[in-house]
């Protein structure tokens, strides 16, 4: 009798087990930044604006949080404690791995660009949250989700300098972007930011400095993510 | 039936066991509320509370070295920086406010007179930062702590391993500063009921109660809110309060209530240390209070305090000190880590 409910036990342990060790497979998103669908590239390189003007960019750096894989707009698999800095500075964060299960469907990819409200309010994080990494405010708190800095000879500034610190997490200067891509079943997704768009008609004459939350960091925010796409196959 | 004593005898043994460190060495004194600190995110432990005592009291938070926290918040006056309406930073620069005192940091929600800070391990980023105080950044202050000797060993006692980040950093700072907790005042006693009042302090607490205690909360003696208490503007200093956090005119010349524990050495007082005396404060309030747009709901009505009324009040406005505070040494500076061999 006893073996018997030993076996049953067993038994219906099994698919629980299964369940469990459910096999992970890696899935690689990359960040590709152009400019004019060639490769962007920092300091070395000017680029046209739609004004005849050129720029130059120094920094390039922003946060990803909370990515999701979606199907038919349902969440089927969600990163835990997911934040990332990517910095066009460094080649290895422009890719980001993930092992998600290798069984699930999707046909979305969504993340935020920036940092959420609570994570801002819930003090000293480390790893990319470390404000070590240069993406936090001092005097007034709160992440900044996106650095921008370069020159234009547009900008009246010391050395033409223009310098966008996006951020700001209380409503109504909220600056977090959603931005959701189509993604295909496969261990990989490119995903292009096409600085062109975010900068060939952006007025650098009058608007060459963001360093708080404002009513323009929503509006460049809005813009940065509208840059963010999936190259059509 | 000696079997169930037994397992009961284990069962509360086991159950003790689970007490945590951090309860035991922050306690939330009876009748308070609950702390706004979430201490599951920063358990309070020995080793940690060292490091960020050691680092409260170090200069090397700042560009050169000179200035630490405790150059503007002395513990013999509550850990505010007395004598100066204005505090200074490194190379003598004077600032734009006065640095408060500071206790019951757990309790705090938001930091700095305009409410700038939103999370006490964020706060020592600020004077790090701000060019008028220490004129350094967490990146390199982090980097010089890499390099110390005395701090290799101070983190590998807090976090078990040489791991000097800027997340370590700041949150033993704000172990520290959870540490900071006053509740020893005569008035303590008194709501204890192991002292009585004298009737000039009883009468002093009556009318703090119809007059103050709005804002000024008891037990904490602060709402934790932000109001424009009718000083007139500082045109030297043109600070328009907590308008500059918020971009709400509604905010325009708010500044945080204070905590009137301590009040007694906490001087120069309001957020540019315009007054020095108490009773200065106390006149402010009767007969000096500007009317305009953002005035308190609390102060449209005139306080009207006859002369002994206000003696009274200032009697018990001294039953706030806790002398026991000032002199505790568990906040005090730390030689032991800094002259190991003397």
């Amino acid at each position: 009798m006893k073996s018997k409910c030993i076996i049953v036990l067993l038994a219906f342990q099994f698919p629980l087990f299964s369940l469990f060790a459910q096999t992970e497979t890696d899935y690689v998103i990359s960040f590709h930044p152009e400019y004019n669908h060639s490769p962007f590239r920092l300091l070395d390189t000017f680029y046209k604006i739609k004004s005849g003007d050129s720029i130059r960019i120094e920094t390039f750096r922003f946060y990803i949080s909370g990515i999701e894989f979606l199907l038919n707009n349902k969440t089927v698999w969600k990163e835990t404690e997911s934040f990332h800095l990517i910095d066009a500075a460094n080649e290895n964060s422009l890719k980001l791995v993930f092992h998600i299960p290798s069984l699930i469907s999707y046909d979305q990819v969504k993340f935020n660009l920036g940092i959420d409200s609570l994570t801002n309010v819930s003090g000293a994080m480390g790893g990319d949250l470390d404000p070590t990494r240069g993406m936090y405010w001092t005097w007034q708190n709160g992440y900044i989700n996106l650095k921008l800095e370069g020159n234009c000879n547009l900008c009246k500034t010391r050395n033409n300098e223009f310098q966008f610190h996006l951020g700001g997490y209380q409503f109504p200067l909220s600056a977090i972007q959603i931005i959701s891509l189509p993604a295909h079943q496969g261990n990989n997704m490119v995903v292009n930011i096409a600085l062109d768009k975010l900068l060939e008609d952006w007025d650098f004459t009058y608007n060459n400095h963001i360093m708080s939350p404002s009513k323009e960091a929503v509006v460049f925010s809005k813009k940065a993510a509208d840059a963010f796409s999936v190259p059509e196959k | 039936m000696k079997r169930t004593s037994l397992i009961i005898f284990i069962l509360i043994t086991s159950l003790s066991a689970f007490t945590t460190i951090e309860e035991r060495i922050f306690n939330v004194p009876p009748g308070w509320p609950k702390p706004k600190y979430d201490f599951t995110k920063n358990p309070l432990m020995p080793g940690k509370i060292a490091l960020g005592r050691a680092l409260f009291y170090d200069p090397i938070l700042s560009r050169d070295s000179t200035i630490s926290c405790n150059s503007c918040h002395s513990q013999f006056t509550a850990f505010a920086h007395v004598d100066h309406t204005l505090s200074h930073g490194i190379k003598n620069i004077i600032g734009t406010r006065n640095a408060p005192a500071l206790m019951n940091l757990a309790w705090q929600p938001l930091f700095m007179w305009d409410g700038a800070i939103n999370h006490l391990d964020m706060q020592p980023l600020a004077p790090i930062s701000n060019h008028d105080e220490m004129n350094s950044s967490i990146d390199s202050v982090v980097i010089k702590l890499q390099r110390s000797k005395i701090y290799t060993s101070l983190f590998y006692n807090a976090y078990g391993g040489h791991i000097v980040t800027g997340e370590n950093t700041l949150k033993a700072i704000s172990q520290f500063m959870l540490t900071l907790v006053s509740d020893q005042s005569r008035y303590d006693s008194m709501i204890r009921k192991q002292v009585i009042f004298t009737s000039q302090e009883n009468n002093g607490y009556q009318l703090f109660k119809q007059n103050c205690a709005a804002c000024h909360t008891e037990p904490l003696f602060t709402n934790f809110k932000f109001e424009n208490n009718g000083l007139t503007i500082d045109t030297t200093l043109n600070d328009s309060g907590r308008i500059k956090i918020t971009n709400n005119e509604n905010d325009l010349l708010k500044f945080k209530v204070p905590t009137l524990r301590n009040i007694e050495f906490s001087y120069p007082y309001m957020h540019d240390g315009r007054f020095k005396r108490l009773t200065d404060v106390l006149n402010h309030y009767t007969d000096g209070i500007e009317h305009n747009e953002t005035l308190s709901n609390e102060l449209q009505k005139p306080i009207v305090l006859s002369s002994n009324e206000k003696v009274d009040l200032v009697a018990f406005l001294l039953t706030l000190t806790d002398r026991n505070y000032f002199f505790d040494s568990r906040y005090s500076y730390p030689k032991e880590v800094f002259f190991k061999n003397q």
